[in-house]
């Protein structure tokens, strides 16, 4: 920057000044006070009315079991989701990285889940898992009969649940995964690749040794993104099963949701909404240092 | 909007950026102050009304009946103001509101989530405003709805009705004979019934489990556990664990599932209203579909109450309700509004006209001529003899909330004990928190 133009110490703060404001007023201030609202009971109907109470939200949801079950749900999406998004966007992404026109179709074809809203997709997803009734089947359950497998209730089993809810949220989001990676591959060095080539290194040996190590900044970020969009869990299982059956499916969103809406316990949901932060840093924190160690 | 030659200007000249951005920040702090002086008064007799959006029938209804009211009372020199909320999740952002200290003078209320705006202190007693002839003339339902501790804080225009639609032409082509006249089948008879219309070919009924909002399943059938004698939370409100789950409501949901376990009807349908497509034979369903309904069958549409457990029928009911807040700036104007809108011909023949609901007071019937005949007199008769509303209890958005998730598992299947059980205790550790709260 040139000092001679005018700049000041105070010149970057300047700039930096709205994003700092409306960060501090929209994120920085409602965590606080939602920090602070966690240790009172605090009614959503009667805010200023909210008194003291330490920690007994806190020990209160470490031994509810419905809490207790939405934190495991959230976790357990979490890890089925990020590793099956994360190497299919991958693959993908090698396969429709070409240049002739017609693979830009594909492109979009994947993508276009991403942009249709969440709801919408919530609502077709039901109807493909619809279970068999008479000689009616949703499509999944013609598929599973087509190879010769017994129907299912997907969303209405509490073992398939979960996992129903996670295929349909990869075949969602593996798009824009994919595009990441894409920009990822069309950065690559072709003169790596061509020289890889020449020394004889095969498909899986340039993948591996080349292509791989080169994409490690994309891979960190799309496993670190990933992990945050699936532990914003919501829509899917609050349309599709509203968190059941047998609780199978309720995360913590939904959790904290219905305890601020429904249950009118602020100080409690906020509580919630504390641990809920931890889990997300924390493995986020975890994923960091693991994507240094691997890159070191 | 800022010029080509200022923008050049500012990129180059640093000090002016400055210069700009504290006039920006003095123009913002001259908005905010006037976004918090004090509103002007120049009408001082506003009441400020909040309800949800409906059909647009419903809506057209509502925007009149304010311009009939205002009209009504220029020479007073008051006027309603209504503001629409969409219809989902009225009451979240009501709560909202609440929370903001931003509630108006009179707000439309789902019957079931008056006591908790009642428990947080935000409702005034309604009684005083009408006389006694005039609240006897309200159906006990709705008197019932709005009664907390012995006081009235809501009152509305409508109710609602629960009945079992049929197919007169597919019941006879099954040979299955209807209840004589306005008495329902007993849980044995329905089920018999459903066995003759499906061995028949026919798919016997329809109980809507693809209703995604929790309160269809509280309300639909909760009247099968009344009938059966059992209730869903102990009569002071204290006590759900022990009370929902008690072995005789498993027994009940037990016997009510056998309406999925022999397949009578989908556990997770698509179509609506199979029912009126032809699908179904029976329908379990309220006032809302009687006109499409009877536009789709004509004479062969029967109705008659819900089937029961027990030896006496219960019926649902309870709707839309209008509450005077704490913080009404004028109470009296506010309540000439909750008498408007709930007065037979001002009120309730509009808006009656436009939802088809259940009218909410006896002197209204005579407006609605339809009411002396089957299928509608069904629903009168239901809300003067069998009515039941949903309880009444602060916690009512938590129970419902986990009783409809037990009535969804029990009917995938899940053990109705188990089920009914996790709900108990989630709702009492509810109960048990607020009752320990300082």
């Amino acid at each position: 920057m040139n000092r001679a133009g005018g700049a000041t110490r105070a010149t970057p703060w300047l700039f930096l000044a709205p994003a700092l404001l409306l960060l501090g007023a929209f994120a920085l201030v409602p965590m606080l006070r939602a920090a602070r609202w966690s240790f009172t009971g605090a009614d959503l109907l009667d805010v200023g009315g909210a008194r003291w109470i330490g920690a007994a939200n806190y020990s209160d949801l470490l031994t509810d079991p419905r809490f207790r079950r939405a934190f495991f749900n959230t976790a357990l999406f979490a890890l089925m989701v990020v590793p099956a998004q994360a190497a299919l966007a991958f693959f993908l992404a090698l396969w429709v990285n070409r240049p002739e026109p017609h693979w830009r179709w594909l492109r979009t074809v994947f993508f276009v889940p991403v942009v249709v809203s969440m709801p919408v997709l919530a609502v077709l997803w039901t109807m493909l898992y619809q279970p068999l009734r008479g000689d009616q089947m949703g499509l999944v359950n013609a598929l599973v009969a087509g190879l010769g497998l017994p129907a299912q209730d997907w969303l209405q089993n509490p073992r398939l649940a979960l996992p129903a809810i996670a295929f349909m949220s990869v075949w969602q989001g593996v798009g824009f995964q994919m595009m990441i990676f894409l920009a990822g591959l069309q950065n690559l060095s072709k003169d790596q690749l061509e020289a890889a080539q020449i020394d004889g290194a095969n498909a899986g040996q340039r993948l591996r040794h080349v292509i791989v190590p080169a994409m490690r900044s994309s891979i960190a970020f799309v496993l670190t993104a990933t992990l945050i969009l699936s532990f914003r869990l919501f829509v899917q299982p609050y349309l599709m099963t509203r968190g059941g059956p047998a609780d199978s499916t309720v995360s913590l969103i939904q959790f904290v949701y219905e305890t601020t809406f429904l249950g009118r316990e602020l100080g409690r949901a906020c509580a919630g909404a504390m641990l809920f932060l931890l889990l997300v840093a924390g493995l986020t924190l975890l994923q960091r240092l693991f994507a240094r160690e691997v890159r070191s | 909007m800022v010029g080509n030659g200022q923008r050049l200007r500012l990129r180059s000249d640093f000090p002016s950026v400055r210069r700009a951005w504290q006039w920006t920040l003095a123009a913002l702090l001259a908005t905010g102050a006037a976004g918090c002086a004090p509103e002007r008064p120049a009408a001082p007799h506003v009441v400020r009304v909040w309800c949800q959006q409906g059909q647009e029938a419903e809506n057209r209804a509502m925007r009149e009946m304010a311009a009939a009211f205002n009209a009504a009372h220029a020479a007073q020199n008051l006027a309603a103001q209504i503001t629409f909320f969409p219809d989902f999740q009225y009451t979240e952002k009501v709560s909202i509101a609440a929370a903001a200290r931003d509630l108006p003078d009179v707000l439309a209320l789902d019957g079931p989530t008056v006591a908790q705006f009642v428990d947080a202190g935000l409702l005034r007693p309604i009684a005083d405003w009408f006389s006694e002839e005039e609240l006897a003339d309200f159906a006990p339902t709705i008197r019932a709805q709005g009664t907390l501790g012995g006081e009235l804080y809501a009152l509305g225009a409508f109710d609602s009705a629960m009945v079992l639609y049929y197919d007169r032409e597919m019941l006879a082509r099954a040979g299955v004979e209807p209840p004589a006249a306005d008495r329902g089948w007993t849980w044995d008879e329905f089920l018999a019934a459903c066995a003759r219309l499906k061995a028949a070919g026919f798919d016997p009924v329809s109980l809507h489990m693809d209703e995604s909002g929790d309160e269809w399943y509280t309300y639909a059938f909760s009247p099968v556990i009344w009938s059966a004698g059992g209730r869903l939370i102990s009569a002071d409100g204290r006590q759900v664990e022990g009370v929902l789950n008690a072995p005789e409501n498993a027994a009940t949901l037990r016997r009510w599932r056998e309406v999925f376990a022999r397949d009578f009807a989908a556990r997770a349908p698509i179509d609506p209203n199979p029912f009126g497509h032809g699908q179904t034979a029976m329908d379990w369903s309220g006032h809302w579909m009687v006109r499409a309904h009877l536009a789709a069958k004509g004479a062969r549409l029967g109705a008659m109450p819900l089937p029961r457990m027990g030896p006496e029928t219960v019926a649902a009911c309870g709707s839309w309700c209008w509450g005077l807040t704490q913080g009404a700036r004028d109470p009296d104007g506010a309540a000439l509004w909750l008498r408007w809108v709930t007065d037979p011909v001002h009120g309730i023949q509009p808006i009656v006209a436009a939802n088809g609901a259940v009218p909410a007071r006896a002197s209204a019937y005579p407006l609605f001529p339809e009411y002396a005949d089957p299928p509608f007199r069904l629903f009168r008769e239901l809300q003067e003899t069998a009515g039941r509303p949903r309880p009444r209890t602060p916690v009512y958005p938590t129970l419902t909330q986990h009783f409809a998730a037990a009535l969804r598992d029990v009917a995938r299947g899940a053990d109705p004990q188990e089920s009914l059980d996790r709900a108990a205790a989630q709702v009492q550790r509810r109960i048990d928190r607020q009752r320990g709260a300082p």
